[in-house]
């Protein structure tokens, strides 16, 4: 059995394509890779565009005298069109950084809101701790005024116990006294 | 020892229904209307003259780091994302990335004075930023593609806004070398050949031209695809992909006056850009600049990039954490079968801040 795969004419067909391809391009190439070839294509293509010129100029002036509009006026117009939607674009990116700077702000003033929060919580702390201070310190005076009194009764009661003193002094003399006065009674 | 080849081996047999399925595909691809383009699910998250931002949000967010995309001017970028399966957008939000996705527009005839600097100061760098808004993000991964990459360097270069980590796929830097003849080259940096006039008179560049310019330089004459298609018809998966990728490859962008005078002038003409003379607005963008980390993928068949356009980048910025990373594809096939998504997750998973 033969190896040999059967001979596909489509197949053929296109590696033929292929190499008239090739050698045709390779043609041109070698045809048209020089300087004359280049000159003669700028000849060609300045040729081109003054003829283009000539016909734009006139179809210019044909359209101005008929009061129609040109492809050129309508690109203007169009333009026109382009330049407002920059500026719209650029007051969108405006609005952009107004709302980031919102934001940021936003931020900011959420921070000095909490810092204030924690500011009111510490000045009732505080509050608080200064009613207890003025209860401790009225409870004091109380206590204060009530020592004060005590002093003085204690100051009282060492004047009495003073007093009592003397008169315990003087009772004493008394005793002394009333029987010496009981001799000389005895001895008449 | 002799083979002998009898007839049945020159011909193949006939296939009567490969050959019905052939013949019906081919019929259907030329009257049928063109395929529609299905989208990963997304959002809209900024709109600007033609230009939209475009969110594809994770299936599952893993990473805080979302992706940014930034597509070539030349192109429709719904290449990212161009089928099931075979998206690179889907398979970074099914692997887990946020991704955004700069989808320029097509510039209308008001647009011919856009240039890069506005396309990236103006676009690009709002586009980030808003970006970075909608997705709460510190910091974000920009994903450049094809010119996309050099304008996303270009970018990253001058950027104020936090760019962590810079993917760059198929990315033109150094336009000292060229995929076309070197004669053009040569033609256009002495001024042989001029463009200034001819974006002076059409505004921009039309798409057919963008076109011819992009076959010019890879192949001038090119039937071949249709060749392969006539030989693979008979196969429905195949021919569904051909026919995406023959709508989105003929689906050109014209290509803003200005800026593509500066891509030819600054860029190709006087390599600015590696000679960190170029300047956007009023800052320098020097890619010395760049500190971002940085993938840099060249695709080894890429007949429009070379890879000598690609490698410059890795010695011109400072970045400390640098990956070059060649892979077997070719220019848009690096997308096309969603091979880029593997890669840029691969790399990028640890550099996301994973969740």
């Amino acid at each position: 059995m033969s190896t040999k795969r059967p001979n596909d004419r489509y197949d053929s067909f296109k590696k033929y394509s292929e190499l008239w391809e090739k050698q045709i391009n390779d043609f041109i190439y070698l045809w048209s890779n020089n300087n004359e070839f280049v000159k003669m294509s700028n000849d060609g293509s300045e040729a081109h565009s003054r003829t283009l010129e000539i016909f734009r100029k006139n179809q210019e002036a044909l359209a101005s005298v008929l009061n129609i509009p040109t492809k050129n006026d309508l690109a203007n117009l169009a333009s026109l069109t382009i330049q407002t939607e920059e500026k719209i674009e650029s007051l969108e990116e405006q609005i952009w950084n107004l709302q980031d700077s919102v934001k940021s702000q936003s931020k900011e003033i959420e921070s000095v809101v909490e810092v204030a929060k924690e500011i009111i919580k510490l000045t009732k702390q505080l509050k608080t701790e200064l009613m207890k201070t003025k209860k401790e310190q009225a409870d004091s005076k109380d206590v204060q005024r009530e020592l004060q009194e005590m002093k003085l009764e204690l100051t009282k009661l060492n004047n009495f116990k003073d007093e009592f003193e003397i008169l315990k002094n003087l009772i004493e003399k008394g005793k002394q006294v009333e029987p010496a006065l009981a001799g000389v009674d005895s001895a008449k | 020892m002799s083979v002998e080849l009898s007839f049945k081996d020159l011909v193949s047999e006939f296939d009567y229904e490969k050959e019905m399925n052939r013949w019906k595909h081919v019929y259907q691809l030329l009257n049928e209307p063109e395929p529609k383009i299905g989208h990963t699910p997304r959002t809209e998250v900024w709109r600007k003259n033609k230009s939209v931002l475009w969110h594809y949000p994770a299936k599952q967010t893993k990473y805080r780091i979302p992706l940014f995309f930034v597509y070539s001017l030349f192109n429709k970028p719904y290449i990212l994302d161009i089928a099931p399966k075979a998206s690179v957008i889907e398979g970074l939000t099914n692997r887990g990335y946020d991704v955004y996705l700069l989808d320029w527009g097509t510039p209308g005839h008001e647009d011919k004075k856009i240039g890069l600097d506005t396309y990236i100061q103006k676009y690009l760098k709002t586009a980030v930023k808003r970006a970075l808004r909608h997705s709460d993000a510190e910091e974000i991964t920009l994903v450049g593609y094809c010119l996309g990459g050099t304008i996303a360097s270009v970018y990253a270069s001058i950027a104020e806004e936090p760019i962590k980590n810079l993917i760059v796929a198929t990315v033109p830097i150094d336009f000292s070398s060229f995929a076309g003849p070197e004669k053009w080259a040569e033609g256009l940096k002495n001024g042989d050949f001029n463009v200034n006039r001819l974006v002076d008179v059409y505004g921009n560049i039309p798409a057919s031209y963008v076109e011819a310019m992009f076959r010019a330089v890879s192949a001038p004459i090119y039937f071949s695809h249709y060749t392969t298609l006539l030989n693979r018809a008979h196969d429905q998966r195949y021919v569904d992909k051909w026919r995406r990728m023959n709508k989105w490859s003929t689906d050109q962008v014209s290509f803003a006056g200005e800026a593509f005078r500066q891509l030819s002038n600054d860029f190709f003409k006087e390599n600015k850009l590696v000679k960190g003379e170029l300047i956007v607005g009023d800052k320098n963008a020097n890619l010395k600049n760049i500190k971002a980390n940085m993938l840099v993928v060249s695709s080894s068949n890429d007949n429009l990039v070379l890879e000598s356009q690609s490698l410059p980048i890795m010695d011109l910025v400072s970045s400390e954490d640098k990956t070059y990373k060649l892979v077997d594809a070719g220019h848009v096939s690096l997308a096309l079968t969603g091979l880029l998504a593997v890669v840029v997750d691969e790399w990028a998973s640890t550099r996301s801040n994973p969740l």
